[in-house]
């Protein structure tokens, strides 16, 4: 028997009530390591998504965005300049172009419709603005739908989702050869019987399909894709790009790259879109999950030491004769209040290690929660898009960053969760030991 | 030898200065059985708590050996108490969730006995106040009145302390069974040469002790 035996015996007296104070200090430090965990893994994606998400910056040539407005194409050095910008990690280069039916073979999948006649309206030399209501005056060629096509240095740049561009059949195309190959979006193969190995002519060439592609986007899966250089060769546009992507090594940098290209480039040569925005506010719901999991892990701490505070201070007292006689009979306060201080530590790691291992299975489920109904919010807000694929995929990127937080239990993690309790044990004892100091032996003499 | 010399002791209450002791003389010789008698509220167990070192006194002097108790620090009271007081109190105060013989040895711990020994001494002490070996592994609350107290007592006595101070030993105890006690306590002070002072209301018992005091309103006057 020493002081320690006598505080662990001390800590099952009244099982009943241990019971209680164990199961609510268990609930409390699962608390605190499912938020530690949570935090932990929230924190760790905030970096993920700084790097990945929002990085991308779009110089277009001044005035163009896409096929529609005018202006010359970026030239070569200008593409150079960009690839060549610190901060900026890598670059697709792309050049669009439409083929019409004197271009290509190819059957267009898309229909006109009444959107894409009214765009081409402009298009005759011959005509004659004419009011629209006057239509016996107008004298048009009739119009008809074009093919789009894409010459990039890199293929997957063309996913809607972010990742890879899906091949259904073949194999994709290298973006920074020259070849005669091309990447056919699955409408446009459909319409026109194309399968891997098929030829088809285009701008006076004969063209060999490496691959079919589907990206769920109509427009797009109407399109064909080629190498860059290919594109630059048959549109006689040596060197050109309508548009290139950049990847900024860290969201926190898209700023400072993006008006460093505007001094570089000129900021009436080209018109650049970046996705800061998109990243910042999805760092910073991100970060909201990581503060309200540090208010649970401060909050459940404070709740675990003042259920121990309570708890010893209603046992001090009830024990206030004991403690009294222990003093009396040569016993030290020291020692009392070592008695006591072991006490709440086996109830505390009792409670510990129910806590720990219900926080270790609840941690998953939880950091999941949290952040899961936190995207939802965030969603919901996004569905005014249509400002182009760019955003969409920005967006698309924001959500899945969101639901992929990956709950990890880190062995730091851990050791700060068993450090926070043993604090808890301390705070909860030392108000206690103070009440301990206080009693009197002479009270033991005393009869009421 | 125990000598207290003009102790006085007053506390402080709502309703003014209570003096409780007012001025006490007294001489014990080592081995004495001393019985102080007075009515409840004379201060007899004020008296019993200077003696102990559980408080300190307003004004006067303890001398226990040489040693003025009056003027220790607390942690010197503390070991005062440890090594050479034994108490006996009324209510027995035994600790509920220790064994008679983990009382004993408690006792024993705080006396600065090596842990390998207490056991053995715990039990050799039990034994000595007439408890067997199945009553020494019951708790306090498995043991009758009177073996109760035969564990405090055992108790008290374990780390041969100079002085046992017994505040109404057998006062919760019927008269044939404080009767036993109060032989056990004789036994001792004579085999052991402990000097013991015990507070009591039974006039019988103190009509057999070696001296007896009777206080009244906090002064000391020898019958
Ligand atoms: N801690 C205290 N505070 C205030 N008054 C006290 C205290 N202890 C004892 N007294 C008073 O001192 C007097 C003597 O008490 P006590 O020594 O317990 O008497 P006895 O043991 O003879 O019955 C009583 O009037 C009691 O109320
Ligand atoms: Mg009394």
């Amino acid at each position: 028997m020493n002081v320690i035996t006598r505080g662990v015996k001390n800590s099952l007296r009244s099982p009943m009530r241990s019971g209680a104070i164990i199961l609510m200090l268990a609930i409390s430090i699962g608390l605190i390591l499912s938020m530690l965990v949570a935090r932990s893994s929230v924190e760790s994606k905030i970096n993920d998504v700084k790097a990945t998400t929002g990085t991308s910056i779009t110089i277009n040539p001044a005035g163009v965005q896409g096929f529609a407005g005018g202006g010359n194409p970026l030239t070569s050095a200008q593409v150079a300049t960009i690839s060549s910008t610190t901060h900026i990690v890598s670059a697709t280069t792309t050049l669009s172009d439409q083929m019409g039916a004197s271009d290509t073979n190819l059957t267009p999948s898309l229909t006109l419709g009444s959107f894409g006649a009214r765009q081409q309206r402009f298009e005759s030399s011959s005509s004659t603005e004419t009011a629209p209501n006057n239509s016996a005056t107008v004298s048009r060629p009739a119009p008809t739908p074009r093919i789009a096509v894409t010459g990039t240095t890199n293929p997957n740049s063309y996913a809607t989702n972010g990742g890879s561009l899906t091949i259904t059949n073949g194999a994709t195309i290298n973006g920074s050869s020259s070849d005669l190959v091309a990447l056919v979006g699955s409408s446009l193969a459909t319409k026109n019987n194309l399968t891997t190995g098929s030829t088809f002519t285009a701008y006076g060439k004969t063209i060999t399909v490496s691959g079919i592609y589907s990206t769920g986007n109509t427009f797009q899966d109407s399109g064909v894709i080629m190498p860059l250089a290919t594109v630059q060769t048959l549109t006689g546009q040596a060197g050109d790009a309508s548009s290139v992507i950049a990847k900024v090594d860290s969201s926190e940098n898209v700023d400072a790259t993006v008006s460093n290209l505007k001094t570089e480039l000129g900021s009436d040569k080209v018109d650049i879109t970046s996705e800061a925005q998109q990243a910042a506010s999805s760092v910073s719901s991100l970060t909201a999950i990581s503060g309200l999991a540090l208010a649970g892990v401060i909050g459940a701490t404070i709740a675990g030491a003042v259920i121990v505070l309570l708890a010893m201070v209603m046992i001090v007292r009830e024990r206030r004769r004991e403690i009294g006689v222990i003093k009396a009979i040569g016993g030290t306060t020291r020692k009392v209040v070592g008695q006591f201080v072991t006490e709440a530590l086996t109830l505390t790691i009792i409670g510990a290690i129910i806590g720990l291992s219900f926080g270790v299975v609840a941690s998953g489920p939880m950091t999941n929660s949290l952040v899961s109904s936190q995207a939802a919010s965030n969603s919901a807000g996004a569905q005014l898009g249509g400002a182009g694929p760019v955003f969409r995929r920005g967006l698309n990127q924001l959500n899945t960053n969101l639901t992929k937080v990956q709950s990890s239990l880190t062995p730091q993690v851990f050791v700060a969760s068993i450090g926070i309790t043993l604090l808890i044990a301390i705070i909860g004892s030392a108000v206690p030991a103070w009440f301990i100091s206080r009693i009197r032996p002479a009270e033991v003499l005393r009869t009421e | 030898m125990l000598s207290v010399k003009n102790l006085t002791k007053s506390f402080q209450s709502p309703s003014g200065t209570v003096k409780a002791l007012a001025g006490i003389n007294m001489d014990v010789e080592t081995g004495q059985f001393v019985s102080i008698i007075g009515k409840s509220g004379s201060g007899k167990s004020t008296l019993l708590s200077m003696l102990g070192a559980l408080d300190i006194p307003t004004s006067g002097n303890i001398e226990v050996d040489d040693q003025d108790i009056a003027k220790l620090s607390s942690g010197k009271q503390t070991a005062y108490r440890a090594h050479k007081i034994g108490f006996v109190f009324q209510q027995y105060n035994l600790i509920p969730n220790l064994s008679a013989l983990e009382n004993v040895m408690l006792a024993l711990e705080f006396g600065g006995v090596k842990s390998s020994e207490r056991k053995s001494r715990a039990r050799q002490l039990l034994a000595d106040v007439g408890i067997d070996e199945s009553q020494q592994a019951r708790k306090p609350s498995r043991l009758s009145g009177g073996q109760q107290q035969r564990v405090s007592i055992a108790r008290a006595l374990a780390n041969n302390p100079a002085i046992i101070l017994a505040d109404e030993p057998t006062g919760n105890l019927d008269s044939e069974t404080g009767q036993k006690i109060f032989d056990l306590l004789h036994n001792l002070s004579r085999s052991k040469n402990t000097t013991i002072i015990a507070v009591t209301h039974d006039l019988d018992i103190a009509g057999k002790t070696d001296r007896t005091f009777r206080l009244k309103d906090g002064k000391l006057t020898t019958i």
